[in-house]
């Protein structure tokens, strides 16, 4: 299709970055639990929903809230869920060995609940986010972007570079890692599994909840966005390769794009069907998903 | 006292019981409770409880997890309402068609049973969102979004079921065969050999077995009753709407599995009774009813490890251990009859 100009291109192609950045954001949380538990999270779309539904509330009570503060709220509320959800549910099936099967239905059971929970809350009408950035574009170098898309994007490489930093700097992130590789020698070590995972999950809320507030602001925000989202945010994390934080921010930010540009270039109707085709055939030919090509290439 | 009762004999006679009774009252309960919407339920009950089997083959036996089982499902019900009203064949053919196009189809899919994990279960998600998608948007064939309308109902040798009560029986019968077919595989040494596979596929390979086949096989007849229980649902509800089809209604037949418990076939249908019928059952509290689902649903998992069918086996020995102790022993007739 030759007939897209430059700046079109362009458009498509911060688009596609910034949903791949939400999609990044959510994914992250799942690589995370994933390392930690080996368990596939289906409430992390909820967990997104929910931040999101939390930072509106907050700018219902005050209007003047800073977009930044919002976000924090959102991350906040997220977090705390995700953390209750690991101390009375998860903890508890784990301390008792049940089957991983039996943890994975329970979290499907958690999205049941926060989703039905959300209904009932805030009602099954899509909300719209108040005008949270300035509307005039910004222009680099003759390009236009939207400064919603733009902070959206300054805000996930920030939080992801946060979450970095914490991981590779700090003493509970390097705990946290030992204890995503092996908990038993973790433990030895004198690493606490249980405020360990307690803070995997934090974080994996913090992280959702940032999420929402991002693609709330792009569209609406209703009690069914999470599970979409948290689905494609998983095929994402599966494409990276399951269980590697790096994987997941480029699985993303790779699956925003395909999904962006098959809508203009192949067939909107298909554009998720696409991303799946592509899904499984990466993971025919890459069982381990790209980071595995990458670790093989080294 | 010199030789003890089996015990496993004595489970085995106790299930065998347990079934018969079970066979009875299913075959009763229409005579008893003529309520048509009643009558309904149980047959939605019997459909789901075959894709429920057939997961339960594919997870529990196989050790693979699948959440794209509404796949197949999905194209069994729209084979079905295609060979009968677009080439008017009549249902018992369709129906059998409808088993064979989704097991044909699942053969596309044959390649990721090398997957495993959560890479599996990824993949048959991602062929479930296209196969929901291609129902979608595929107008001409499927009716898109506006449904698929007019479906005739099941007829046999040219006797169309009018009567809830008939078709109720076809769905009963169908599932039973199933169950029946699926308690003999389990059994067999093909059976035997899938279950060696989900314990240790090395060590199943080093013993001989073609891992790979043997796990493609359990893909096929899975898809091929999700199939067929497609085709039944079609028939049963007359209309098709691509929205019963989606990765939801997947995750549904999971939990119909593990909520009966991994690897019993009685509780993947004591777990498609729980999951189609409690919602049913909830109507009365409205909105809250997926609520209490879902909590339900936690609670399960927390309280009750091996899911339904384990909660009833305990319940049934305790019963059991009650009743033998109550009743009073004459001298030597229980132990020494063996």
């Amino acid at each position: 299709m030759g007939s897209l100009g430059a700046s079109q291109f362009v458009d498509l192609l911060v688009g596609g970055i910034a949903v791949g950045c939400v999609y990044s954001l959510v994914a992250l949380g799942f690589a995370m639990i994933m390392r930690a538990t080996s368990i596939i999270h289906f409430a992390q779309g909820e967990l997104m929903m929910l931040g999101a539904m939390c930072g509106l509330t907050s700018l219902w009570l005050l209007p003047v809230l800073p977009l930044i503060l919002v976000v924090a709220v959102g991350m906040v509320s997220s977090g705390i869920i995700a953390v209750m959800m690991e101390l009375f549910v998860y903890r508890t099936l784990r301390r008792r060995r049940v089957p991983i099967m039996n943890i994975i239905t329970a979290t499907v059971g958690m999205s049941i609940l926060c989703i039905n929970a959300a209904r009932i809350i805030w009602g099954s009408e899509p909300l719209r986010f108040p005008e949270l950035f300035a509307t005039t574009a910004y222009e680099f170098g003759g390009v236009r972007i939207s400064p919603q898309l733009f902070w959206i994007m300054v805000m996930a490489v920030a939080i992801m570079g946060g979450l970095q930093l914490f991981l590779k700097l700090t003493r509970s992130g390097i705990a946290m890692q030992a204890v995503a590789q092996d908990p038993e020698a973790a433990q030895l070590m004198g690493a606490n599994l249980t405020r360990m995972m307690a803070y995997t999950f934090a974080i994996s809320g913090m992280m959702a909840g940032a999420a929402g507030i991002m693609l709330g602001s792009m569209f609406f925000a209703f009690f069914e966005m999470g599970f979409i989202t948290g689905l494609k945010a998983f095929v994402a994390a599966t494409l990276g390769g399951l269980g590697s934080i790096a994987g997941a921010m480029l699985g993303g930010i790779l699956f925003g794009l395909i999904e962006t540009f098959s809508t203009v270039f192949l067939s909107s109707a298909y554009k998720d069907a696409i991303g799946m085709i592509l899904l499984i055939a990466i993971l025919l030919v890459l069982p381990s998903g790209l980071v595995g090509l990458w670790q093989r290439r080294r | 006292m010199t030789i003890s009762p089996d015990p496993a004999a004595a489970r085995i006679g106790a299930t065998r019981w347990v079934t018969l009774l079970a066979v009875a009252a299913l075959i009763v309960l229409p005579w008893l409770e003529a309520d048509r919407f009643v009558l309904h339920v149980f047959s939605l009950i019997a459909i789901a409880s075959i894709v429920a089997m057939g997961l339960q083959l594919l997870l529990g036996c196989s050790g693979q997890l699948s959440i794209g089982q509404a796949a197949f499902y999905g194209i069994g019900a729209y084979t079905s309402a295609l060979l009968t009203t677009k080439l008017g064949l009549p249902f018992p053919l369709a129906l059998l068609g409808a088993g064979i196009v989704a097991a044909v189809a699942s053969l596309l899919m044959v390649p990721i049973t090398r997957l495993t994990g959560a890479y599996l279960a990824v993949a048959t998600l991602g062929f479930s969102i296209i196969v929901y998608l291609v129902i979608k948007n595929e107008e001409w064939l499927t009716g898109g979004s506006y449904g698929f309308i007019s479906i005739p109902r099941a007829a046999l040798f040219g006797f169309v079921l009018r009567d809830p009560m008939y078709s109720y029986y076809v769905n009963v019968g169908v599932a039973a065969i199933v169950y029946l077919t699926f308690v003999r595989i389990q059994g067999s040494r093909f059976g035997r050999a899938v279950n060696a596979i989900r314990e240790d596929p090395d060590a199943a390979r080093a013993c001989g077995l073609r891992v790979t086949l043997l796990k493609s096989e359990c893909f096929v007849i899975a898809a091929f009753v999700a199939g067929l229980a497609g085709s039944l649902y079609a028939h049963e509800v007359r209309y098709l709407a691509p929205n019963d089809f989606t990765f939801w209604k997947s995750i549904e037949i999971l939990i119909m599995v593990v909520i009966g418990g991994v690897g019993s076939l009685a509780g993947a249908i004591l777990g498609a009774a729980v999951v189609v019928g409690l919602p049913e059952f909830l109507r009365g509290i409205g909105d809250y009813r997926m609520l209490v689902f879902g909590a339900i649903l936690i609670a399960t998992m927390l309280f009750g490890e091996g899911g339904l069918a384990a909660i009833c086996t305990t319940l049934g020995r305790r019963l059991g251990g009650l009743v033998t102790r109550l009743t009073p022993k004459p001298a030597g007739t229980n132990e020494s009859v063996q």
